[in-house]
């Protein structure tokens, strides 16, 4: 515990927590004013084909509008966490510190978790900082919308918590690429430019995939993390989407597979 | 407990280098130590072994009869200066500290003692960026200094500092070795050291060259030198000449400097020879020669 104590008193000192604190506020508002927009201006009479029709009818089922709201600032909010979470450990090599960190614990397994565990922490953190946001901003927004703010719905709790458990394991995914990619440079452009522009490109892979080779790539598209996480905090099953517990289980794989490849890779790995 | 630190058959292959051969020796406590060599020798490849950050491809090291990696506290155990530029550039001195502090269970309040200690109060709350070189060096010595160790390893902790630090630096390491402590201490700087270090260890190539007490090592090599000057020094030369293993080189400063033996049989054979004498002394041997010696031809970039 005092080792996570000490991994938070690190990020902590540096300026990077409240410069990520400032680009994220911004970001919050745009994806809750960009939220709004969209159910304000959708229709599904307005979609031709009647496959997505379908998909488009159920999305603004006033639940599902009411998850996706309730779970704004999801995007950035990982965006910025997984950020933060990656530089938690490459900084250590960015800036020397590994050394003096090793020195003071040896065993590097435990510094590793102790990353893991703070990293987690500043997940709920941002997580609990968007949630409160939303019940603040949201009902105004939904009554606007003429849904109600639908607060009585288990449904909406249910994604406002597997909101939180998305937050946990990006973390860890976080600090796993982070001693996977180990450089400071390498590790932020790769992680923001694959979560920012790798939805709609492995949209586009998949969609040219499903269309031209066969038809069950489709629902491989779960694998690529940003997509699992949007899948697990979805209101319903919605139709054409796998169901919404094989986006956890994916997320889950992966946290699992980058946190033991990255804690044996640091023990390994000749500090100098 | 004995704090002595025992190198063991150390080897460290890089792919196509072996850093550091088979490297053994030992460090006694109440003592400084000065681990020398030439630049790319092994020296801060030991230490990190010796540390734990670098994993041996072959023996071991122990401090005080144990892997560092198995100290259970090890700061409290041993302190370790490196890198003079590890800490992040945007953290304040005093928050490097309290960051080693919070992870090693000592209270933030050893944070300002060791500042205090290594003068860097005025500088505490300054971001690392805003160092001076010998500034990082005295946060390095500081950020040792935390747990109070028995044992201190520092690489080259003299770099960057001013004549007053290095002079500060000596009688910091001195006084922690009188007090039983165990010092290991690597330089580059063989003046500094044979005024500082009671042992040395000297390595070139990852192998060992010599180790021992200073005076041992430079009686050695035949280090103790006897300076002569004399309107005869020809004359001088010859009746030396007589000795065995006696050497003489004439200085550019018209003194003669005289190796192989001591003041009393050059000033006897004067004496003998009639020879007239306007200075004798006996010289301590330099360790800067005794090294140029010990390493020559195994020194250069690997
Ligand atoms: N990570 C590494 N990979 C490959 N070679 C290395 C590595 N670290 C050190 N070396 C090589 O090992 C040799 C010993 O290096 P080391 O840093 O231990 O020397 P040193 O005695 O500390 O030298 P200096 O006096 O210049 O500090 C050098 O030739 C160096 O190039
Ligand atoms: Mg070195």
């Amino acid at each position: 515990m005092r080792l996570v104590n000490a991994e938070l008193f690190k990020l902590r000192s540096t300026s990077l927590w409240w410069i990520m604190g400032i680009v994220l506020l911004p970001l919050y508002a745009a994806s809750v004013l960009a939220n709004w927009a969209q159910y304000a201006n959708t229709n599904a009479g307005d979609v031709s084909d009647p496959d997505q029709a379908e998909a488009v009818r159920a999305a603004l089922e006033p639940i599902n509008v009411a998850t996706s709201m309730y779970t704004s600032g999801q995007y950035f909010g990982i965006l910025i966490l997984l950020l933060l979470a990656a530089i938690i450990v490459t900084s250590e090599f960015f800036h020397l510190t590994a050394t003096t960190t090793f020195l003071v614990t040896p065993r590097r397994e435990s510094v590793i978790l102790a990353k893991f565990g703070a990293a987690v922490l500043v997940g709920v953190l941002l997580w609990l900082l968007t949630t409160v946001l939303n019940l603040i901003f949201v009902p105004p927004i939904m009554s606007n919308l003429d849904l109600g703010s639908q607060l009585g719905e288990p449904a909406v709790w249910r994604a406002i918590g597997l909101n939180l458990l998305a937050f946990v394991l990006w973390a860890v995914l976080g600090v796993g690429l982070g001693v996977l990619i180990r450089s400071q440079l390498a590790a932020t452009l790769l992680l923001g430019i694959v979560y920012v522009v790798g939805t709609p490109a492995v949209g586009l892979i998949f969609f040219l995939l499903t269309r031209y080779v066969a038809d069950w790539f489709d629902k491989l598209q779960v694998l690529f993390p940003p997509n699992a996480s949007q899948l697990m905090i979805s209101g319903t099953d919605l139709p054409g989407n796998p169901p919404r517990w094989v986006g956890a289980v994916v997320l889950i794989g992966y946290a699992v597979i980058t946190g033991v490849i990255g804690t044996l890779i640091t023990k390994r790995r000749d500090i100098s | 407990m004995s704090d002595d630190i025992v190198v063991d058959h150390l080897t460290k292959q890089y792919k196509k280098l072996r850093a550091v051969d088979d490297l053994s020796f030992s460090v006694r406590s109440s003592r400084v130590t000065g681990f020398l060599g030439p630049n790319g020798a092994g020296k801060t490849t030991t230490l990190r072994m010796l540390l734990g950050l670098v994993t041996p491809t072959a023996g071991n090291a122990t401090i005080g009869g144990q892997k560092y990696t198995e100290l259970p506290d090890p700061i409290r155990h041993v302190g370790a200066v490196l890198e003079a530029s590890s800490a992040h550039r945007g953290r304040t001195g005093r928050n490097h500290l309290r960051m080693i502090c919070r992870a090693a269970g000592l209270p933030d309040s050893r944070a300002d003692e060791v500042l205090a200690l290594v003068g860097l109060t005025p500088a505490a709350n300054r971001k690392f960026k805003g160092f001076s070189l010998g500034m990082k060096q005295r946060l390095g010595i500081a950020a040792a200094m935390l747990g109070d160790p028995r044992v201190l390893i520092l690489d080259e902790p003299a770099n960057g500092l001013d004549p007053e630090g290095i002079h500060w630096m000596r009688d910091l390491l001195k006084a922690f070795a009188a007090e039983g402590r165990t010092v290991l201490v690597s330089s580059h700087l063989l003046g500094e050291m044979q005024l500082l270090a009671d042992d040395v260890v000297i390595v070139a190539a990852g192998k060992l060259i010599r180790q021992g007490p200073v005076d041992e090592v430079l009686g050695s090599m035949g280090a103790a030198q006897v300076k002569v000057r004399t309107p005869q020094p020809a004359e001088l030369t010859t009746a030396l000449a007589s000795l065995d293993g006696v050497t003489v080189a004439p200085q550019a400063d018209g003194s003669l400097l005289i190796s192989g033996t001591g003041a009393a049989a050059v000033g006897h054979a004067a004496f003998t020879a009639s020879v007239e004498l306007h200075e004798l002394a006996s010289e301590r041997g330099d360790l800067e020669q005794v090294f140029l010696q010990l390493t020559a031809g195994m020194a250069g970039i690997r």
